[in-house]
């Protein structure tokens, strides 16, 4: 009797499950099943409970075979640490997992171009998950998950991987965005609290600052220093939503960059990133605000004199005003077109878990997103990881991106650095304008 | 006055001679640069000086032997495969094409060049997601032969330049040939194709490179499947933001080995593709 | 007016002639122009119509087994001795139906609204985890359905071709003819219809490989596939004309209408610089190289076409590393006391010349390879009369190469002019667009083409069906200044002349 029942309830999970999988097929054919393993259902084994299995009987039908995307700087750790998970699920199926390197920025394209062929668990950039949940790539997160996500990551990371209220992704560090990164032999520690004092320690070294300034990632700041920042989407979903912003703060923020700008121009490097580390290696470059992933390369570079500290102050109207940047997560996201659902969930769970968390930190130095791992000693005593970290206090975090942001956020920045043309007020104004429009595509 | 001339004469040499020289410098300049930083030790993506301070061969054997991330012998082996194969198809079909609209009259033959024509105006990257679910359906993403179809499957429409070739060898060779009872099909292999050595070099060298030049079109069809890369998408890979920190330098000595096969090759055959390009563009 | 008779005006009449030629031609080419595509379509329906004609005689007048063609397909041919074409017939028509049944159908039922059921996530009640409940693609019903719109039109050609095959063979017959075997059928195709052989490959493989995607890509611009409804999660719909109104809407402010305006402006402005700087110093340089005084040739020839060799964006990541604001050249320049030059953050018009330059460094070999052969035949007594006259040769080439080689090879000129205006990659990998200083361009730059535009569009904004509408409309700029500038050229008039 007892066997009955739970011949039915495995049964019942299979169909279900075999439904799911109907997503990534042609999809021409919303009720029949297009693909999946029928045979979960007469596999019956006998020393699995539905209560404690967490693969949710999908072992059952013989060997589980996953598809992980991870960026090619972290494959070592995280096999080992996928081959882990396969152990600890040993009891419940064969889990085998092939981990495939995908960098972070291709793999939310790759997903959206065909979800059938992409991973089933794949790392990606907080900024592409209104993409993939518009375009309905991501599985949910939801009941015993979504508390398990919500309590242990930080606030700020969970709030990255949330859309409409709902959870739909595993946040996996919580570095993913810029500071300044200095050479201390250049740049003292108490000039490098202010714009002003790197600018100047640059120009009595003869040395550049380097900042990408025509890129929105970075040039979003000469905005959102001046309270101008974004909110979200409006309610059709895909307009950009601008904060109610003091037009007279954001033009004297804007006019105070630009006068910086004019003012150390022959010390000014408005180029890409790489340009950071490129210039400390040849002895050209004082300082620049230089991306996470950058950091251990700047290491390499400087060795110990490879500083690291929160974007500076800038003096607007006299006060020392924080620059407020953006800030990026990474997120584990399960395809919904996956064939086991389940045992994809468990696995993103595992990956974003503390100890795999504390393990990346440790090795990989990838900030992490988990509160306690966050506040382990291992992190704090890191100059670089305590830098980015502390960073995010000041800083809107990269949710709610309309794709139209980025393109005219750079334009805006070109603008505001143009040593050729600096900005009046005047001027400013009308470029706030047109930048919001042209974002919100009016 | 035949003094005066001779003088002018020369003195116009010897400007052409310096213009000449300057010119190629600059033309050799970047390709020199490229060799030499490919050599080049110190230093990430850019150097603050022209000349590298440390030379040497590191970026090349990393190529072969850091292949964890970036298999770079393997990737060259595929490029070369699929340049191969795409190269006979589309040399085929080129030759087939245009020998039909040159030699060949039947009825809406006009119809069929005008389509050819425009068709070839299209730009197609709209085309890609389209391609890509059409392979999908025949099984053959993430694979080589996806390529070879992709790249030689419209070579046809590129029939403008040998149709002129055709054009400017004499119908009294085919009436002749006719009037001893020769078939079309034997004109076109034992007349016609032997005479147009300039023409087929031409095709076989366009078709050969178009291989080792796309980037965008191979990794839309290869998404993850790192095996089947083509040294395009991989140098390209090489100065995305991920890795260019660490790889601009195997990305050079990578494009240097590239373009030696090339190089020697586009050399041996210059006077050939001179010579096609030549006759075919005239009448166009 | 011939060529001579042209060459004996004075300069200033010369251009007089021109300018008043273009002018008097233009309405009257455009016009064919339009005229030409009306016939075109004419002949198409024509050609459709003609092939239907019979279709319901050839069923009243033909027997028994010519009648069961009509529904059997090669049954005619088959009794009549013709085995192997009847069995062609027949295995046609077999493949198709199944290939309808199997596939063809499920998404051709729904290509008029391209899917109602739209995918989502549901809870699993079993393990209390979502699960994904799967809805139409409206992408894949699109693609596959016009697919099948293609394949039913093929099928409906060679269904009639079956039912005129089967007629003739029952007319041969009864006039005592002997039907051919499929073998004589075979060597007709190496002779008399061998233009089929050569051409149905080809044609097969560009149909499937070329027309298809484009058929679809045209279709997208008529839905509103952008990227608020991406599928599999989402469903698009049919819009009609809603795309190309947005495109050319220009209102206040950053717009649609007027980037397309800006950028289209740009891109013909481009494609001219590009492509007669390219002709003209590419043509000076095979003068000096070809001159007879000159030695090792060879030599200076390899010079310059060695540049091919390396695989094009290779040469140009090159080129964008070496013009960085701190790249190799403008170290050069400051070890000669200039101050670096920004060459693509300053100004658009820096960047712009810049891409035109690096521009000739890449097109300037493909020209000097292209026109050496071309520029020896020039006749040698047009040089020498000029000389008599005392024509400097800068005179010269203005007034005797040029309009000579301007004469003969219009046809490639019309050909790199129409690739420049698709000239993807030079634009994409030495500026990506930028600058960026014009803040009312939608998804643009300054330096951006329409190609590089609808690159960007599709990949960073997923504006899918605003692409295909670029698309269109490129193509429509492409197909007629080349057909009318074409028609213009004399060498299309007196194609005979100098070959």
């Amino acid at each position: 009797m007892n066997k009955t029942k739970r011949f039915c309830a495995i049964a019942l999970a299979a169909m279900m499950a075999v439904t799911a999988f109907a997503g990534c097929g042609p999809a021409a054919t919303p009720d029949t099943p297009t693909g999946g393993d029928t045979s979960a259902a007469t596999g019956g084994d006998t020393s699995v409970t539905e209560s404690t299995d967490p693969l949710g009987g999908e072992g059952a039908g013989g060997t589980i075979n996953l598809k992980v995307w991870g960026p090619d700087a972290v494959q070592d750790v995280l096999k080992s640490q996928c081959a882990t998970f396969s152990e600890n699920m040993k009891s419940y199926g064969d889990v085998q997992i092939e981990v495939v390197p995908q960098g972070e920025a291709d793999s939310a394209t790759q997903v959206l171009t065909d979800a059938s062929a992409a991973a089933d668990v794949f790392g990606f950039a907080c900024d592409n998950l209104d993409k993939l949940v518009t375009a309905g790539a991501l599985l949910e997160v939801a009941g015993a998950d979504k508390d398990f996500v919500t309590s242990s990551n930080s606030e700020a990371s969970v709030g990255a991987a949330t859309k409409d209220d709902k959870i739909w992704a595993y946040p996996e560090t919580g570095d993913n965005s810029y500071c300044l990164v200095y050479d201390k032999r250049v740049v003292s520690a108490e000039q490098a609290k202010t714009l002003e004092g790197t600018l100047e320690a640059c120009k009595a070294a003869n040395k550049k600052f380097v900042m990408d300034a025509g890129n929105g990632y970075y040039s979003c700041l000469f905005m959102f220093t001046g309270g101008l920042k974004i909110e979200g989407y409006e309610e059709d979903g895909e307009t950009q939503k601008f904060s109610e912003y003091d037009e007279d703060k954001v033009v004297k923020t804007m006019l105070a960059f630009s006068k910086l700008f004019v003012e150390y121009k022959d010390n000014f490097l408005n180029g890409e990133v790489t340009k950071v580390v490129d210039g400390f290696k040849s002895g050209t470059v004082g300082a620049g605000f230089d991306g996470s992933w950058n950091f251990s390369s700047a290491k390499d570079a400087l060795g110990e004199n490879a500083g690291f500290t929160v974007l500076p102050t800038i003096n607007v109207d006299g006060t020392d005003t924080p620059i407020v940047n953006m800030f990026g997560y990474k997120l584990l996201g399960v395809n919904s077109s996956t064939k086991y659902p389940n045992t994809a969930i468990e696995l993103a769970k595992f990956l974003s878990g503390e100890d795999c968390q504390r393990e990346r930190a440790e090795k990989l130095n990838w900030g992490p997103s988990n509160k306690v791992v966050a506040e382990s000693d291992l992190v704090k005593n890191d100059e670089a990881l305590n830098a980015i970290l502390s960073q995010s206090a000041n800083s809107v975090p990269q949710v709610g991106v309309a794709a139209t942001f980025w393109t005219p956020v750079g334009t805006f920045g070109s603008k505001v650095v143009d040593a050729d043309n600096p900005l009046d007020e005047a001027a400013a104004k009308e470029l706030i304008k047109t930048t919001i429009a042209n974002v919100r595509d009016e | 006055m035949i003094k005066s001339y001779k003088l002018r004469r020369t003195i116009a040499d010897v400007v052409i001679y310096v213009l000449l020289g300057v010119l190629g410098l600059i033309w050799v300049s970047p390709l020199v640069w490229l060799v030499l930083h490919s050599f080049r030790g110190e230093g990430g993506v850019t150097v603050p000086y022209v000349f590298p301070k440390q030379p040497t061969l590191e970026n090349y054997k990393l190529l072969f032997t850091r292949t964890d991330v970036f298999d770079y012998p393997r990737w060259f082996l595929n490029t070369f495969v699929v340049a191969v194969f795409s190269c006979i198809i589309s040399s085929l079909s080129v030759l087939m094409v245009s020998y039909a609209f040159s030699r060949l009259r039947f009825k809406s033959r006009k119809m069929f060049i005008n389509i050819g024509m425009i068709l070839g105006m299209f730009p197609g990257f709209m085309t890609m997601i389209a391609l890509y679910y059409l392979l999908k359906a025949m099984n053959l993403t993430q694979t080589l032969p996806a390529l070879v179809i992709c790249y030689s499957a419209g070579s046809g429409l590129g029939f403008a330049i040998s149709k002129g070739f055709f054009d400017t060898i004499p119908r009294a060779l085919d009436e002749a040939a006719t009037i001893d009872g020769a078939t079309r099909n034997q004109i076109f292999w034992k007349i016609i194709l032997p005479m147009s050595k300039p023409i087929i070099v031409y095709t076989v060298l366009t078709a050969f490179i178009g291989p080792w030049c796309d980037f965008i079109l191979a990794k839309i069809i290869m998404g993850d499947k790192r095996d089947n890369y083509t040294v395009a998408i991989g140098l390209q890979k090489m100065v995305d933001k991920e890795y260019k920190q660490t790889y601009f330098k195997q990305f050079l000595s990578g494009s240097v080995l590239v373009a030696i096969p090339i190089t020697i090759l586009f050399l041996k055959m210059q006077n050939y593709y001179v010579e096609g390009v030549t006759a075919g563009g005239v009448k166009g | 007016m011939t060529f001579i008779e042209y060459k004996s005006l004075s300069p200033a009449q010369r251009v007089i002639y021109k300018v008043k030629e273009f002018f008097s031609l233009l309405p009257g080419r455009v016009k064919a122009f339009f005229a030409a595509i009306g016939k075109f379509f004419r002949n198409l329906g024509n050609s459709f119509v003609e092939g239907l004609k019979g279709y319901g005689s050839r069923f009243a007048s033909g027997d028994a087994s010519t009648k069961i063609s009509y529904l059997v397909m090669g049954f005619g041919n088959f009794t009549r001795g013709q085995v192997g074409k009847g069995l062609a017939f027949l295995a046609a028509e077999v493949l198709y139906i199944l290939y309808m049944l199997n596939f063809g159908l499920v998404y051709l039922n729904k290509f008029d609204t391209l899917g109602t059921t739209q995918a989502h996530q549901e809870i699993n009640p079993a393990t209390g985890r979502p699960m994904m409940v799967a809805g139409d693609n409206s992408m894949l019903i699109l693609l596959y359905g016009t697919m099948s719109i293609l394949i039913t039109i093929v099928f409906i050609a060679v269904y009639v071709a079956n039912t005129k095959a089967a007629f003739e063979a029952e007319q041969n017959q009864k006039a005592g003819r002997k039907n051919l075997t499929l073998k004589e059928e075979m060597t007709d195709f190496l002779d008399g219809k061998y233009h089929i052989t050569m051409l149905s490959l080809p044609v097969l493989l560009i149909s499937i490989f070329t027309i298809l995607p484009l058929a679809f890509m045209i279709l997208i611009a008529f839905t509103n596939y952008d990227r608020s409804h991406v599928p599999p999660g989402n469903l698009f719909t049919w819009v009609g004309l809603q795309t190309f109104r947005d495109v050319f809407k220009v209102s206040e402010g950053a717009s649609k209408g007027y980037t397309f305006l800006a950028l289209t402006r740009w891109t013909i402005v481009w494609a001219i610089f590009a492509t007669f700087t390219n002709y003209i110093f590419g043509m000076i340089i095979a003068l000096m190289i070809n001159k007879k005084s000159i030695k090792f040739k060879v030599f200076w020839r390899t010079l310059f076409v060695v540049t091919i060799a390396v695989p094009q964006f290779v040469s140009l990541l090159l080129m964008q590393q070496i013009l960085q604001d701190d790249g190799v050249l403008n170290v050069i320049l400051g070890y000669m006391g200039i101050p670096a030059i920004s060459f693509f953050n300053s100004t658009a018009l820096t960047a712009r010349i810049t891409v035109i330059v690096i521009n000739m460094w890449v097109g300037i070999p493909y020209t000097i390879l292209s026109t050496s052969g071309i520029l020896m035949n020039i006749p040698e007594d047009l040089y020498e009369s000029a000389r008599i006259d005392g024509a400097t040769p800068v005179v010269q080439f203005f007034q005797i190469t040029l309009p000579y080689m301007l004469f003969v090879t219009t046809p490639s000129l019309i050909q790199s002019f129409v690739g420049n205006i698709n000239n993807f990659n030079v634009i994409y990998l030495l500026t990506g667009g930028g600058p960026n200083k014009d803040a009312n361009l939608y998804q643009a730059g300054q330096t951006d083409l329409l190609v590089t535009w609808l690159f960007k569009l599709t990949m960073d904004s997923n504006d899918y069906n605003t692409a295909a509408a670029v698309g269109i409309l490129v193509f429509i700029v492409c197909a007629t200044l080349s057909l009318i500038t074409f028609n213009l050229s004399k060498s299309s008039r007196n194609e005979e002349e100098f070959s």
